[in-house]
This record gives structure tokens, C-alpha cells and sequence, in this order.
């Protein structure tokens, strides 16, 4: 038998993946606090798989369309003006999401998708979701390595990095739509709330612990596995849904990595110093 | 245009909606004004394993008082979480939703079928409200409407200078948790009516499109009455003159939801025209936070 | 020699509306210019606008001997530190090297040339200990220090300050000042925004006060007088004491 076979296998391998993408983009999202937008686009996505679906399209092209559209509309919005940002990613959530259930509601059967859409069905995955899902974090690698700089810049300095003659604009949306690819990627497997979980504890959780970026960067994508295949181990165990099992792992590291920096004694700026390399 | 409302469960369901509409112009003015509507979202999420506990512990009858527990208790801790520390608010905000619905989900997840609650959950029942719901609602509404016009002098002070209200003798940490409750209470008299969909919507969209209209916060909070109001007729007679006539099914809590949408996108251009009127004096401001692209 | 900047009656502003008008400044390289007016003055849009980040309405600007919009990139730019998020996770070294990303671009790694350019700046703001601390864990003034030498690494013909001094203690003021003197004794042009006469009057080779326009121009000493400073701050009284001048809110 093939190991691919057992859907455990498949699983466990889906869950590796998924991890690795939700913690590498996760420290963009903890630190540039898009995790609302984050949450928006799960939910806005959601008609676009829902209209590709019924029309017979791969329902990825349907997520991505859809998320494409409201990662350029928030864009837009935030560049207008700034206030508005909060109200505007809410209404996209709410059209979002009312939009899909209504699409929904117009096949029969319809609770099972639904519920599915939320809470995700790792443990149904093909060899062919775990292709996506890899070529997705191939690709969300190499954006992220390849703009590493612009985004540090523009992150922590729009207006210096507006005087540097960058688009701060243009490096947003980069962002923006590498968010939407893997939240595209993650919510038919994972569902929205395993979705949005896996992006934002495992980094936040790293961030509770370094200052440095790569090694949060590392940090996250460990935290993130860890909690998938625990997570998947413990429904399992204890018979619960995987998402909702993965999901509670992620905040449970997260609670214990608050408990134990806060324990920790404070680093002093001596010691923080200490763990850079000499420069060359 | 009246008759299908004739019907007595359609008269329920739009005195429910009525009823929430009340609340829900006033209180989405804040949403907006504090920037909460992740909170709100959050919110709506949070109260599901309260939703779930109430509901195995005490059946039907339990799940109002599981409900108004899980609502309180996230509304305190989202306070807390809020006020400061190394994990930006939103990222805590998000953490706690996903944290809480998680639960709930691992509790009915347990059950063999689970899918239909989820469901119920999502969409609400608003064609079988009851009158004792509505009574549970009306109830909630007056305590909500006396807490807030009681608090808005503060609270608005709290929203416009938050330095200057602590400055002033107010306690912000407890006006913030004050707003939160208030928000988590219109949660709990509204989620089992209308769902979640439906109440996210309400806590976001009605100032949102009303501040394309007016400036002025009481207007704001009229507006959006109105607007709740309007959405909540319309969504019914869409979703009966759907099914009736036309044999589509079309919940009636998403086609609310997506009038009110509706509402917001065409009074965007209304929004734009009065920018280009007042240019002459305005300059685009800076963004308040560096990076906070989004709320 | 080409001029660090040249505005000749010049009108800037967002989305045709100007915010300010009779803009007239010349900038040789080695001097500098003080901008002085109150809060909302248009310190902040002219600076913005010798970045080629808000546009020029009338008049003729030059900036390094180009449009300013072509020139965009090639100018310093040291932002005040309160519009940067203290939480980043970066360290003061890598604050200090993106000031080299122009040279080295956006993907090839940090050369030797780099890292020594870096090291350097921070020496001589007086950091070179703090290398590897978290930016957000500095005081306001060290931060400011750390944005000037990341400046001072990406080694500007011209340099934009936006009120440096502000909320900077005597120690850091010092060493910022020194850092100043030693750039323009190397020909790099300063633009300083304060609201600091006595800092105007120490530093500058002009002084340029503007509110809503330029009201007046030229050597601190023909330029800081009472009636300049009177038209400029509008109703404010001033009072002369031992040669100083105090401005005295009406």
C-alpha cells in the first residue's frame, strides 16, 4: 500500500505544510497587525470558492479572484483615508461571508459545506490539495525571501521608506495578495478559523520570545507545525475536530510562551546585546 | 408590501429586527468611532461555546444565560488584552476568537452530528423567533439603551481624547470594558435571532454607511436605525417574495446583511462628492500608526 | 558647483490646494538652512516636497541640480522617531544598514564595504555599543541618533532633518550637533526643520521662517528679528531680554 494511501498520512503531511505557510506569513501579519484583514479575507473568499464551485470552476481560481478583488479594495480604501480602514475591512467581511452563505443556502445540503468552510476538513485532503498547498509555500517562500528588505523598510518606516524612493503602496499589496495566496490556500483544507489561528498564534507566540526577525520567522514556522501535528494527534485522542484541536495547540503555546517570558527575568540590554555576531 | 408581514412568524421576525435596530444604530456609531469592529467579529465568535455549555446544561432554556456568561467573559478579557503588552491587540483580538469558537467547535464536534448547529449558529432562526425571544431581546434592549445613554458623555470623551478623559478623572480601562459589555450584550440579544452573520453586520455596517451621509454622531446613530431598519423590511420581503414566488431559497439573514451592504457601496459616491466639496480646506492626514494598514 | 537645492517662488501643496506659497531658497553644498515656524507651518510639506513626495505647484525647484521628483531617493531623510512603531523587531544595526539597501539593492547581500559604512555611522553618533540592541528598547534621543547614522550611511549629498531635536536630552543633542558640524565641513547640505530659535541661530547659515508662506530669508542673525518673527507667528508678542528673544504665545 502506498503511503499516501492512509488519510492520517495525508493528514499529518497537509498539516506540516499548512504550518510552515500560515508561521512564515504569520510574522508579517503579527507585525504589521493585518490580522483583521486576515480574518476578512477567509471570510471574503468564501463566495468566490462557493460561485466556483456551483459554476465548475477549481475552486482555488474562485478564492483567489474573490480574495484578489478584496485584498485591491482594501487597498484602495486604506490609501483614501485611515479611519475608514476598520469600518470598511468589516463591511468586506460581512458582504463576505453573507454573500457565500447565501450562495450556499441556494444548493441543497448546504450545512455540511458550511460548517466545513469554517472549521476545515484536514483529515479529508488529497494528494492534490498537498501539491497546491506545497507549490503555494514555494512560491509565498520565495515573494517573502526576495522582498524581505522592501517590507522591513516599509514596515518600519512608511515615511523613510517613501524618501528611499520606494512605493510604499505597491509593497503593500505585495503583501496584501501574498496574504490572500495562502489564506486561499489554507481555508479549504483548514477552514477560516484553523486558518486565521495558524497565522496568528504561532507568531505571536515568536515574536513573545525574540527581537530578531529570522529567528522569529523559524520560531513561528515551528510553533505552527507543532501545534498542527499535536494538535492532529490530540483529535484524534480525544475525539474532537482537527481544526478545533489544531487551533486550541496553537493557543495553548501561545499562552504558555507569555507565561513563561513573563517568568523569565527581564533581559537586560547587556544580554540582548550579547547574542548578536560580531560584525564581519 | 405589508401582506406577507400578515404572517405572524414575518411580524416576529421584523419586530426582532426592529427591536435590534434600536440598539444597533447607537452602538455601531462607537464600533466605528473606537475602531472595534474586530472585537465586534470577535465577539460573535466568542459567545459559541457559551452558546454550547448553556445548551447542554440547561437545553434551550440554558443557552441565553451560556450565551450572556461567554459574552461578559470575553468582553473582559478582550479589555485586558487590549490595554497594552508585547501581543498588538489585534493579533490578541484574533487569538481569543479563534481560541473560544474552537472550543465550542471541539465541544459539538464531539456529537455525532454537529453540522446543523453550527448552522443554526451562522444563520440564526429569524422566521422562528418567538415571543418569548422577543421579550428576552426587549428586555436587553432597554437595559443596553439606559447603560449607554448613561455612559455617552464619557464614552464619547473616552473615544475623541483618551489622554484627556484620564486627565479629566475618568477611568478609561473601565469605560473600554463598559463599550465592550454594552457590545457583547447586543451580541447575546441578537445571535440567536439573526445569527452571526446578521449580527457582525449590524455592530459595522450601519455607522459605517451613515458616516458617508453625516458627520455628526447622533445623526450617525439615526441613520443607522433607519438603515437597520429599511435592510430589515426589505431582507424579508426579498427573501419571502424569493421562496414564495420564485422558489429560490434565500435566507433571510444574508439578503439583510447584503442590503445593507447595498447601502454602504451606494453611499460611497455620496461620501466622495462631499470630500471634493470640502478639499479646499482639508489635507490628507498621515496615518496614526505606522503600519496599521488595516484598522 | 551644482546647488544642494534651489526653489525659486515656489508654491507647494497636495491635490492642487497649496499650503504654502513664496518659497525662495538656494542651498550651496557644506551649508544649512534652518526651517522655522510654528506647528502646522508647512515645515514638514516643503521637507516632503524636496523628497519629490508632495508636489511643486509654481515656481521653479531644483533639488541636487534635478526635478525633484527625478531626484527622489537621492536625499537623506531623517524622520522624527515618534512616527516609528517602538515595537519593530529591529535591531539598531539593521536600522543603520537599510540606510545602504540603495547601494546594495533589495536583494544582494551586505558586503563588507556595507557592514564597515554602518559600523562607522554608529561610532560617530556614539553607539557603536548598542549595535545589537532592539531600536524600540533605545531612549528618544539615542533613536534619533540612530536615524542619523543611518544617514549618514547611505552617505547623502544632501540631508533632510525633520525636528530633530525634539524630545532629545543634552547628550544626544551634543553628539547630534557635532555629526551635523562634521557633515557639512564634508560638503553634505542640511535642511533642518525646528521650532528652536536658539538651535536656528547655532546651526544654520540661513534661516528660511515660513507659516502658510515663506515670510522671510537669509543669515540668522538679519533674519531672526522681531518684526520677522512677529509677521511669522502672527499674534505672538516677543520680548527682548540680554539679546534673546522669547516668543510669548497671545
Amino acid at each position: 500500500m502506498n503511503w499516501w494511501d492512509d488519510a492520517l498520512h495525508r493528514a499529518t503531511a497537509e498539516v506540516i505544510l499548512v504550518g510552515a505557510l500560515a508561521g512564515l506569513i504569520g510574522v508579517q501579519v503579527v507585525l504589521r497587525r493585518l490580522s483583521f484583514f486576515t480574518m476578512a479575507l477567509t471570510h471574503a473568499t468564501f463566495p468566490g470558492v462557493v460561485a466556483a464551485s456551483i459554476i465548475g470552476v477549481n475552486i482555488l481560481v474562485g478564492g483567489a479572484v474573490a480574495g484578489a478583488a478584496v485584498a485591491l479594495g482594501v487597498a484602495a480604501l486604506t490609501r483614501r483615508r485611515g479611519q475608514d480602514a476598520a469600518a470598511a475591512t468589516g463591511v468586506v467581511l460581512s458582504a463576505g461571508f453573507a454573500l457565500g452563505a447565501a450562495l450556499v443556502a441556494t444548493q441543497s445540503g448546504f450545512s455540511r459545506d458550511l460548517s466545513s468552510f469554517l472549521v476545515g476538513s484536514v483529515l479529508t485532503v488529497t494528494v492534490q490539495d498537498l501539491v497546491t498547498t506545497l507549490v503555494a509555500l514555494v512560491v509565498v517562500g520565495l515573494v517573502l525571501s526576495v522582498s524581505a528588505r522592501p517590507l522591513l523598510l516599509v514596515g518600519f518606516d512608511r515615511a523613510g521608506a517613501r524618501a528611499a524612493g520606494l512605493s510604499t503602496g505597491a509593497w503593500d499589496l505585495v503583501l496584501l495578495l501574498t496574504i490572500e495566496v495562502v489564506v486561499v490556500t489554507l481555508v479549504p483544507a483548514a477552514g477560516t478559523i484553523l486558518a486565521l489561528s495558524l497565522i496568528v498564534a504561532p507568531a505571536a507566540a515568536a515574536r513573545l520570545w525574540t527581537d530578531r526577525l529570522p529567528v522569529m520567522s523559524v520560531l513561528a514556522v515551528v510553533f505552527a507545525v507543532g501545534s498542527g501535528l499535536a494538535g492532529l494527534w490530540a483529535s484524534g485522542r480525544f475525539d474532537i475536530a482537527a481544526g478545533a484541536g489544531i487551533s486550541l495547540t496553537a493557543t495553548a503555546v501561545l499562552l504558555l510562551s507569555w507565561l513563561l517570558t513573563r517568568l523569565r527575568p527581564a533581559v537586560s540590554p547587556g544580554a540582548a546585546g550579547r547574542t548578536e555576531v560580531a560584525p564581519a | 408590501m405589508i401582506e406577507p408581514f400578515t404572517a405572524p412568524f414575518m411580524a416576529r421576525a421584523l419586530t426582532e429586527l426592529a427591536l435590534l435596530a434600536l440598539i444597533c444604530g447607537p452602538i455601531s456609531v462607537f464600533v466605528f468611532a473606537r475602531r472595534l469592529s474586530f472585537v465586534s467579529d470577535a465577539l460573535t465568535h466568542t459567545i459559541f461555546p457559551g452558546v454550547v455549555i448553556g445548551f447542554l446544561a440547561g437545553g434551550l432554556e440554558g443557552l441565553f444565560a451560556g450565551a450572556l456568561v461567554a459574552g461578559i467573559v470575553t468582553a473582559v478579557v478582550l479589555t485586558l488584552l487590549t490595554r497594552g503588552g508585547r501581543v498588538s491587540d489585534d493579533a490578541a483580538t484574533a487569538v481569543v476568537l479563534t481560541a473560544m469558537f474552537s472550543i465550542g467547535v471541539a465541544m459539538v464536534s464531539r456529537r455525532s452530528s454537529y453540522t446543523s448547529d453550527l448552522t443554526s449558529f451562522l444563520f440564526g432562526r429569524l422566521l422562528t423567533v418567538s415571543p418569548r425571544q422577543i421579550a428576552e431581546t426587549a428586555a436587553l434592549v432597554v437595559i443596553v439603551l439606559i447603560a449607554l445613554v448613561a455612559g455617552a458623555r464619557a464614552l464619547l470623551f473616552r473615544t475623541f481624547d483618551p489622554g484627556g478623559a484620564a486627565a479629566a478623572g475618568f477611568r478609561v480601562g473601565w469605560l473600554d470594558l463598559w463599550l465592550n459589555i454594552l457590545v457583547a450584550l447586543v451580541v447575546v440579544a441578537a445571535v440567536r435571532a439573526v445569527g452571526t452573520i446578521l449580527v457582525v453586520a449590524l455592530l459595522i455596517v450601519p455607522a459605517a454607511a451613515a458616516r458617508m451621509v453625516t458627520d455628526r454622531l447622533v445623526v450617525m446613530a439615526a441613520v443607522g436605525t433607519v438603515l437597520i431598519l429599511g435592510a430589515g423590511y426589505g431582507g424579508l420581503l426579498l427573501s419571502w417574495t424569493a421562496s414564495i414566488h420564485y422558489g429560490v431559497s434565500l435566507t433571510s439573514a444574508s439578503s439583510v446583511v447584503l442590503l445593507l451592504v447595498a447601502a454602504y457601496c451606494l453611499l460611497i459616491p455620496v461620501r466622495l462628492i462631499r470630500d471634493r466639496r470640502r478639499r479646499t480646506v482639508t489635507v490628507p492626514r498621515q496615518r496614526s500608526s505606522v503600519h496599521e494598514l488595516v484598522g | 558647483m551644482t546647488p544642494a537645492l534651489t526653489y525659486s517662488a515656489v508654491s507647494v501643496g497636495y491635490q492642487g490646494t497649496p499650503v504654502l506659497t513664496h518659497v525662495d531658497l538656494e542651498l550651496a553644498p557644506g551649508q544649512t538652512v534652518a526651517l522655522v515656524g510654528p506647528n502646522g507651518a508647512g515645515k514638514s510639506t516643503l521637507i516632503k516636497s524636496i523628497l519629490g513626495l508632495v508636489p511643486v505647484l509654481a515656481g521653479a525647484a531644483t533639488v541636487l541640480g534635478d526635478h525633484p521628483a527625478a531626484a527622489r531617493g537621492r536625499a537623506g531623510y531623517v524622520p522624527q522617531t515618534d512616527t516609528l512603531d517602538a515595537d519593530f523587531p529591529v535591531s539598531v544595526r539593521q536600522v543603520v544598514m537599510m540606510g545602504r539597501y540603495r547601494r546594495i539593492g533589495w536583494w544582494r547581500p551586505a558586503g563588507k564595504d556595507d557592514r564597515r559604512a554602518v559600523s562607522e555611522a554608529l561610532d560617530r553618533v556614539g553607539l557603536a555599543g548598542r549595535a545589537g540592541h532592539r531600536f524600540g528598547t533605545l531612549s528618544g534621543g539615542q533613536r534619533q541618533r540612530v536615524l542619523l547614522a543611518r544617514a549618514i550611511a547611505s552617505e547623502p549629498r544632501l540631508l533632510l532633518l525633520d525636528e530633530p531635536f525634539n524630545g532629545v536630552d543634552a547628550v544626544s543633542q551634543d553628539a547630534i550637533v557635532r555629526v551635523l558640524r562634521d557633515l557639512t565641513g564634508s560638503g553634505t547640505a542640511l535642511v533642518i526643520s525646528t521650532h528652536d530659535l536658539q538651535v536656528a541661530r547655532d546651526l544654520a547659515d540661513l534661516v528660511c521662517l515660513i507659516n502658510g508662506r515663506q515670510w522671510a530669508a537669509g543669515p540668522p542673525a538679519a533674519t531672526l528679528t522681531e518684526q520677522n518673527l512677529r509677521r511669522t507667528y502672527g499674534g505672538s508678542t516677543i520680548s527682548l531680554a540680554d539679546g534673546r528673544m522669547v516668543l510669548v504665545e497671545p
